[in-house]
């Protein structure tokens, strides 16, 4: 029988949650380098996009192995923003890489980034967009588990060479470098910054804290109960597509947050954003940090990330083997990541849940 | 007296076989059926075409006075047709608690369940389910952690927090102690009336508790129907049986 | 950049070529997706892996010829030979237990795959390997316009000796017969005596052997790198899925991918025909799960 366990208990998790951030907000004040606060900054968008997993594979049953293709095409529109900050429409109205390949004009795809809320705008919307298209195609033939996990490998390897491919619209292997920092509403996002770093945390936090309250929903509960029998759902009279498609455009939404700060940070978008193995390693960091937990997740793909960073160049190919190791070890073993051992260790505390009313505003379901 | 289901010539044919062979029912609101049959007679195949689980190579379903053949399963589940399944398919990694909540399902769209934050909505109807089904101390239990005759319990509660119309109950009492089953019929004696329930059993007893008309299935297609005395007694029944005590003791 | 760049225009003699380049990109595509074709039709394992046991197959004959002087014939079936055990070992260590679970099977493999990856950018390093292929096949064939290079040509028909020997394997021995009973139906298969654990291995060592031998026959065309398998996995993956696990199903759909991937390119170029390859790939899928052949998976 499940001992109650303080681990589920919803106001515990919000204390950690908001803890956790509010740290995490305070760490600029302390370091003050701003080649840090960029690094940091990229940790957020790991962490978004292990978010964008947890969410759709932790709680929904669904494995994607291509978030990487939100996150690249909104890269790019952010790379195609930030690059038409800097032109001017009088006198330069072309980036570069487009009159080394000859273009006569500006495409037309290119035309609505001249202005800037319009191009975050596609950034993210097209992903989505994307998304409910081939979120609808799989979900309504009632693919699942490996099919849909092929698929989006597929679909990013298809994308992967679109952006390789088309040089004169997306710089190819190149990739594009807008020459300037992001600018939003006239402030300068300098990558180098502690703005960058709180930008990208802001949107981490918005974003995780956002997610967890909609998994505390109707909708929510729902989602988690299609992942554990969907037959059973149907017969309840939920049309199981529909949830699953309108999971898969969120998970594409997140993901295509995290491509849009990424630029701002990097300053340069290539086809690198959609790489294959990229893709895959997010769900990696998910399952060792634990996909059913937004936190675990997002913990994974940081300290994995940190871990990756700071061991130096000598260390990388031993690294991924280690990481290979564990990764094995967490899908024979810890379905739940580090996440459940924690959740074990938390289970020792003494804990006794609040009432046992039926109507207990602090009952839950496993994970977060 | 209305009729509330109705299949008309129904078949289901895998290649050549008929698994469904051309097989009428009709089935009266508020009525308790009883749809018994040796394995393979087609009665869990009648219960998948009705719900939409498999879809009918030819007839026509009509439900409270509307088609509903080839529907899909949330679809025709919302028109309200509840379904318990054999083996009892239960959401094993929530709660008992919160899967009683997805199965309160009167609105199923994603985008107002977005917004539903609540858990108070339907809790009149919960807390009696609860209390129904005696799940009051394993609330914060997990589908998958419970015994086998508590997902079966369960299962009931779902498919009775949903209030569906008509109620498709496959095996209920699988698995289930003397005690549990008189419970069960003292239930679907309850039920019957406001609710109109099919019972695929294979429990005489229980079934001579419950029933107001049997049909019995053989080969896809009807052999007999009617209440219990008489079903028992028709001739062609017993030949079926080749000369046993009749189905008191059909498996 | 105009469409004319873009498009090449129709001529009969390239074309033709592009179209013999096709068959010679099928044979490749189907070598590499033979393995995971047995794997797959027969325990419905997606192996990730499959890519390092091409890239393994490689770097066995180029250690075999680079460090034991082995000629590179001879290299082909001890790469077999050396891919097919470790497969087995994974096979045994890691795959066994996971037979009821397809997404993790999916994801262990992939963990298999970094670690074969990284231990070989570890003992080898990373820079590109090159092997001597023997003088004969490193010749082209010129018939009229159209050039082949002779290795193409061998790999070719090698890959169709392959496909045939596996077909003598399962229909003309006894293991065969006992590989398409498991394959049929598990429960019944064991009924009848036959050790489902031990023709899963034999399976598994199998099509990783396959991969193996095809990785060295890719070393006469290509040089050898860690992640060289990358390169493979993807196709094969689409080649075994859409033939629906199915030899002759992935014979079929290599052949016709092979052939509308070196249209395209002809037309285009070699990136654009691949995504376009890919999209229609996707698009068949959606509508046909079950791959070219087997029967449909739609709702009863």
């Amino acid at each position: 029988m499940q001992r109650a366990n303080l681990y589920h208990d919803k106001r515990a998790q919000w204390a950690a949650y908001l803890v956790f951030f509010a740290a995490l907000a305070v760490i600029p004040l302390i370091m003050d380098d701003p080649y840090t606060m960029n690094q940091y900054a990229r940790y957020g968008v790991f962490g978004i996009l292990a978010l964008s997993v947890s969410l759709l594979w932790g709680y929904g049953g669904i494995l994607s192995l291509g978030q990487g293709i939100a996150f690249g095409m909104a890269a790019y529109g952010m790379g195609a923003t930030m690059q038409m900050q800097y032109q001017d429409p009088v006198n330069d109205p072309m980036p570069s890489f487009m009159l080394t390949n000859e273009l006569e004009a500006l495409p037309v795809v290119w035309e609505p980034f001249w202005h800037t809320h319009w191009g975050v705008l596609l950034a993210i919307g097209i992903p989505v967009l994307f998304f409910i298209i081939f979120g609808v195609l799989m979900f309504q033939a009632r693919l699942a588990g490996a099919f849909v996990a092929i698929m989006t490998l597929a679909m990013l390897g298809a994308w992967y060479s679109m952006a390789y491919d088309m040089q004169p619209y997306t710089a190819g292997f190149n990739g594009i470098s807008p020459p300037n920092a992001f600018v939003a509403f006239g402030v300068e996002v300098d990558p180098y910054s502690n703005l960058i770093y709180w930008v990208s945390l802001g949107v981490l936090g918005f974003l995780t804290l956002s997610i967890k309250a909609l998994l505390q929903t109707k909708f929510g509960t729902v989602i988690q109960a299609i992942r554990d029998d969907p037959e059973r759902a149907r017969f309840l009279g939920y049309n199981v597509a529909y949830y699953q498609t309108v999971l898969f455009a969120l998970a594409g939404l997140v993901a295509a947050f995290a491509g849009v700060v990424w630029v701002m940070i990097s300053q340069y978008v290539s086809p690198t954003e959609l790489d294959i193995f990229f893709s895959i390693s997010i769900v990696i960091w998910a399952a060792v940090g634990g996909r059913m937990s937004l936190f675990g997740a997002i913990f994974g793909a940081m300290f994995i990330k940190a871990a990756e960073t700071n061991l130096g160049d000598d260390f990388q190919a031993t690294w991924f083997v280690i990481l290979g190791v564990v990764f094995i070890v967490v899908v024979r073993f810890l379905p739940k990541g580090i996440a459940g051992l924690f959740e074990i260790a938390i289970g020792f505390i003494p804990y006794r849940l609040k009432s046992s009313s039926r109507s207990d505003v602090n009952s839950t379901s496993a994970g977060d | 007296m209305s009729v509330i289901l109705e299949l008309t010539d129904v078949s289901k044919a895998y290649d050549q076989f008929k698994v469904v062979d051309s097989f009428n029912f009709k089935v009266n609101q508020g009525e308790l059926r009883c749809l018994l049959g040796p394995n393979g007679a087609g009665k869990t195949t009648t219960i998948d075409l009705i719900t939409g689980r498999q879809k009918a190579t030819s007839g026509k379903i009509m439900f409270n006075g509307r088609e509903i053949t080839g529907l899909r399963e949330d679809r025709i589940a919302k028109r309200g047709v509840g379904r318990k399944f054999q083996v009892p398919a239960v959401f094993k990694e929530l709660t008992v608690r919160d899967n009683l909540r997805v199965a309160f399902s009167n609105n199923t769209d994603p985008f107002a369940n977005m917004l539903r934050f609540s858990r108070k909505e339907g809790r009149e109807r919960l807390d009696q389910v609860v209390e129904l089904a005696g799940l009051q101390d394993r609330l914060d239990e997990l589908g998958g952690n419970l015994s086998h005759g508590e997902t079966q319990w369960l299962e009931i509660g779902m498919v009775l927090t949903q209030s569906p119309k008509l109620l498709l109950m496959d095996e209920p009492t699988a698995g289930m102690t003397e005690q549990e089953t008189q419970k069960t019929s003292e239930i679907f004696n309850r039920l019957k009336g406001q609710h109109t329930l099919i019972v695929v059993e294979h429990d005489m007893a229980f079934v001579r508790e419950i029933a107001d008309v049997i049909t019995l299935m053989h080969m896809g297609k009807t052999l007999a129907e009617g209440p219990m005395e008489v079903v028992e007694n028709d001739p062609k029944v017993k030949e079926v049986y080749l000369g046993s005590e009749g189905i008191t003791d059909a498996a | 950049m105009s469409v004319h760049d873009f498009w090449t225009p129709f001529a009969l003699e390239p074309f033709i070529s592009a179209l013999i380049i096709g068959l010679s990109i099928a044979s490749i595509w189907l070598v590499a997706a033979l393995g995971l074709t047995i794997i797959y039709g027969t325990m419905g394992v997606i192996n990730m892996a499959h890519g390092e046991f091409i890239m393994l197959g490689a770097y066995s004959a180029w250690v075999l010829q680079h460090f034991v002087g082995i000629p590179w014939l001879l290299c082909l079936p001890l790469s077999f030979i050396i891919v097919a055990f470790i497969g087995w070992l994974i096979e045994r260590g890691l795959i066994r237990h996971l037979y009821d679970r397809p997404l993790d099977t999916l994801l262990a493999t992939w963990g298999v795959s970094l670690v074969f990856i990284q231990s070989i950018r570890l003992i080898f390093g990373g820079s590109p390997q090159y092997i001597d292929a023997p003088s004969w096949l490193k010749t082209v064939m010129v018939i009229d316009f159209v050039h082949i290079p002779w290795m193409r040509i061998f790999i070719f028909f090698l890959a169709l000796g392959l496909v045939a020997m596996t077909f003598a394997i399962l229909y003309k021995t006894n293991m065969g017969v006992q590989v398409r009973a498991v394959m049929q139906n598990k429960e019944m298969a064991a009924s009848f005596g036959i050790n489902s654990k031990r023709v899963y291995g034999l399976t598994f060592a199998y099509g990783a052997g396959l991969a193996g031998i095809s990785g060295a026959m890719f070393t006469g065309l290509q040089t050898i790198f860690p992640d060289m398998g990358m390169h493979y996995v993807v196709e094969a993956f689409l080649v075994v899925v859409t033939g629906g696990g199915e030899i002759i199903g992935s014979v079929a759909t290599a052949g016709i991918m092979g052939q509308m991937f070196s249209v395209f390119s002809y037309f285009t170029n070699d990136t654009f025909g691949r995504f376009v390859l890919f999209v229609l790939i996707v698009i068949f899928l959606r509508f046909r799960p079950q791959g070219i052949f087997s029967p449909s998976m739609a709702r009863r």
